[in-house]
Order: structure tokens, then sequence, then C-alpha cells
């Protein structure tokens, strides 16, 4: 037994470990790929901006863009009346101004928060999942929206992907520089043959790991969401039977794809699920939905 | 030497505005949670007639529970015209145990159930009840927040140049009852699962 407080603490220090760990991860790759292969700080620069350049409109626009995808409507208090007041109150209870609410016509239970910040906020809803939930599970499912929300998940991962972009564009320009035979004269015998295989080696694996520190952030950060949500309603039995009903519903979400399926509280792509054992795990936006709810259940 | 005076000094400043802000914020924020009891409750007193009309008929002891909604109702009003944090949080317990026979009723009811404005103004009864609930929350937290601090160092002493006095918030005096707080928060939720 944990009570929530700790686990959130917990949660909160594992999840500064991964970015901590995460940026060492970065740095080092960087800084090797500058050394073997003269890129100079510049084109590290250069890495970054571009990068950047990239994930800002994602960030930036995120929400409207994320909405035009999953064909979105605005929610509305006659209409959706459980919805809005749940998000209503949790938005209280979490101190943060009340995010703007819509709702996707599919059957499958979901939902999803984005938005750079807390005045930007986005909470999404499937009416699939206004309908099968009751009250209390739904506000469990709204409190880990307005968490992510509250937590800033949004602006972390939007960080960590710009990271990631980084490596993976660092490590494509030395592969293709190396093909053109260009780079670094490598004429010095078995000490250059051994540094350009190190650097093809690193430029192959280097995105692949960084993806998957990405992904391993992620499930910590859903973790945290969970903790927080237990922590607004102070009742976590709602968000673990909410998680029981979402996973034993077999629908897929239609309008979910590989892009947008880390935002949701539960992977929409269910046939992602069906890998198992410690390899398949790691490649998981979300954490095992059985291990979110023993330890929702655990808490007090 | 006098830059190094003059940067401590600064930063000296700067803490004590942080912290001057701080108590501020909190103290409007306490404020706001009272206010938005009382006007959920003023809401839900609104509600209480359209909800005794629809139910009337169903009762054998009628007489007795509609007496003490409207005793509670009473007490409601009352509570709202001093504003008082305590006062409020206890006459909406009140209202919410006067509640509780129609909740019941209404449950065990499949008519009620289906009748749509029974079921709206049943859905409202739950929401003002929840915000209640989350406001009094929050309320209580600030309260602790906000007392903390005037008491701990060093934010006690910035505290006592700006006259911030501790807030009576609503009373929670012992570890027990502030465990059957959370208790009685537990059940809430129960009585929407059938809603």
């Amino acid at each position: 037994m944990i009570n929530v407080y700790e686990l959130q603490d917990s949660n909160k220090r594992r999840s500064a470990l991964v970015i901590a760990a995460f940026i060492a991860f970065v740095v080092v790759v960087g800084w090797v790929f500058a050394r073997l292969f003269d890129y100079g700080p510049g084109a590290i620069g250069i890495a970054l901006i571009f990068a950047g350049l990239m994930s800002f409109a994602s960030y930036w626009w995120g929400d409207k863009i994320i909405l035009t995808l999953s064909n979105a409507r605005p929610a509305d208090r006659q209409r959706d009346f459980q919805f809005f007041t749940v998000a209503e109150n949790l938005a209280m209870a979490a101190q943060i101004p009340m995010p703007k609410l819509y709702v996707i016509e599919d059957s499958a239970p979901n939902a999803f928060a984005t938005g750079r910040n807390p005045q930007h906020a986005v909470v999404c809803a499937t009416t699939g999942l206004l309908q099968k939930l009751d009250r209390s599970e739904l506000e469990g499912v709204i409190a880990h929206e307005i968490s992510h929300i509250k937590n800033y998940d949004t602006r972390l991962m939007s960080i960590v992907t710009i990271l990631v972009g980084m490596i993976t564009l660092l490590s494509d320009w030395f592969l293709r520089g190396a093909r053109f035979g260009r780079g670094k004269d490598r004429s010095e015998g078995s000490l250059g043959v051994f540094l350009l295989l190190l650097g093809v080696f690193l430029a192959l694996l280097s995105p692949l790991i960084a993806k998957l520190m990405q992904l391993a952030l992620s499930r910590r950060r859903e973790f945290l969401a969970d903790s927080s949500a237990a922590m607004l309603t102070r009742y976590p039995g709602g968000l673990a039977r909410a998680l029981e009903k979402i996973a034993a519903d077999q629908e897929p979400l239609e309008v979910a794809n590989k892009a947008t399926a880390h935002l949701y509280i539960v992977n929409p792509l269910k046939n992602f699920h069906s890998g198992v054992g410690w390899f398949a795990g790691l490649f998981n936006t979300h954490p095992p939905i059985e291990e979110r709810i023993r330890i929702l259940r655990e808490m007090r | 030497m006098i830059v190094g005076i003059i940067l401590v000094l600064g930063l000296i400043v700067l803490y004590v505005w942080a912290l001057y802000n701080q108590f501020v914020t909190i103290k409007t924020r306490i404020q706001a949670s009272i206010q938005e009891i009382g006007n959920q409750l003023k809401r839900q007193a609104n509600l209480i007639p359209n909800l005794t009309a629809a139910v009337k008929g169903y009762f054998k002891q009628e007489k007795e529970i509609f007496a003490l909604i409207t005793e509670a109702r009473k007490a409601v009003l009352e509570a709202l015209k001093e504003a008082n944090a305590q006062k409020l949080v206890d006459a909406s317990e009140k209202m919410q145990r006067a509640l509780a026979p129609i909740r019941a009723l209404f449950e065990s009811t499949p008519q009620l159930r289906s009748a749509e404005p029974t079921v709206k103004l049943m859905d409202e009864l739950r929401d003002t009840a929840d915000k209640v609930m989350y406001a009094r929350r929050t309320l209580i937290d600030l309260t602790a927040d906000y007392n903390i601090k005037i008491v701990t160092f060093p934010s006690n002493l910035v505290a006592k140049i700006f006259g911030f006095k501790p807030e009576p918030g609503l009373k929670t005096p012992t570890e027990g009852e502030h465990l059957e707080v959370s208790a009685e928060e537990l059940k809430t939720p129960k009585v929407g699962e059938s809603l």
C-alpha cells in the first residue's frame, strides 16, 4: 500500500530521471558525432533548429491539427451534460482554467488531452466513452486528462520530440555523407575503419534508442497522470473501473493513427497490444492497462 | 563588495515580493471557493421546488421528508446571507441528508428514471453537490497551505511584516474527523452509479 502523495512524488522523480538520461544521451551522441565526423557545433545547432522548426508547428497549432484530424465537434452543456460538468468541477479542483471540450463521434471509448499550456488546453472524448461510463468513472478519465494538462505533458513531449528529431537528422546526415564519400579523410588504417564502423553503428541505432527513451517517458507520464487523477478525485476506484471497461471494449478507434496514438488515455490501436513480453513492451506508448488498474486498486 | 551586498538585497526584495503575491493570491482563491460554494447552494435551492413537485405523491411519509427539506433550505438561505464558509458547508450537508430519501426513491422508481425532466433535475443536483464538494476541498487545501506558510520560517517573517492572519477555513480539528470527511466523499459517487 502506498498513499497518493507518495506515489505522485515517486512518479515525478522517475520522470525527472528519464528526462535527465534522455538529455545526457542526446548530448553524448551529439558530441560523438561532432568529434568523429567534423560536424562542429554549427551543424548540431542547425540540426536543433531544423528539428525545432518541424515540431514547432505541431506544438503551436497541435490542438487544431489534431482536432481536425480526429473530426471533433465542440461539446455543449445541454447535450454532453456529464462530460461538461465533470470537466468544470475537475478544472476547478486542479486550479486550471476550464479547458475547451470536444466530442468525437465514435463508439470506441477513449479520450485525450492536448494544447501547449493550461490556457490553450483541449480535452476530447468519444461518444462511446460518454455513453458507456457512469459519472464517477468519467470523472476518473477526465481527471487523468486534466492531470496531463496540469503536468505540462504536451509541452514535455514536444520538447522530447524535438530532441529525437535532432538525433535522427544528425545520423541521417552522417549516413548520407558517408555514402557520398564526404566527411573526414579516413585513410589512416584500422583506427579509421573502426571509427567509421562505430559511427555507422551509432548513426543507425541512435534514432531507435532516442525513440525508445521517448516511449519510456511517455509511459512514465501515464502513470503520473493516473496518480494525479486519483489525487484530484480522491477516488482511484472510478478510474480503475473506467480502465477495465475501456480495456474490455474490443472496438478500435477509427480516427486514431500512429501519430496521435500516444495522446489517448488508452492506446487506441488495439492490435499494437497483442505483442507480449518485455521487448514488445518497449515499443508501447502506454503502460499495460492491467498494471495501471492494479496500481490504482492498491491506492489509498 | 558593494555589488555583492546589492545582489543579496535584491534577492531578498524579490523573495519578499514573490511571497507577498503568493499570500494575496491564495487569499483571493480562498474567497473565490467560498463564493463558489455559495453560488452552488443558491442554484441547488432554486432547483428544490421543481424536485419536490416532481416526486409529489410517491411517498407515504411525504410530509416529514418535505418538512426536512424545507428546513434545510431555510438553513441554506440563512447561511447565504452571512457568507460564512463553515455555515455554508454545514447547511449543504444538512440539505444532502434531507435529499437522500428522494435519491433512493429515484433509484427504485423506473417511472421517475424514464421521465426526461426528472433525470435532468437529478443530474443538476448531483452536479451542484459535486461542485460544493470540490470547492470545499479546494478551500480546505488552500487554507492549509496558507496557514502553514504563515507559521513556517522564513515566510512567517513576511506574513508578520504585512500583517497576514491565519484563515479560519473549515473545521478539521482532528485527524479522525478529516478522515471522516473523505469517507463521506467516497460515498457520494456511489449515489451516482445508477443515475
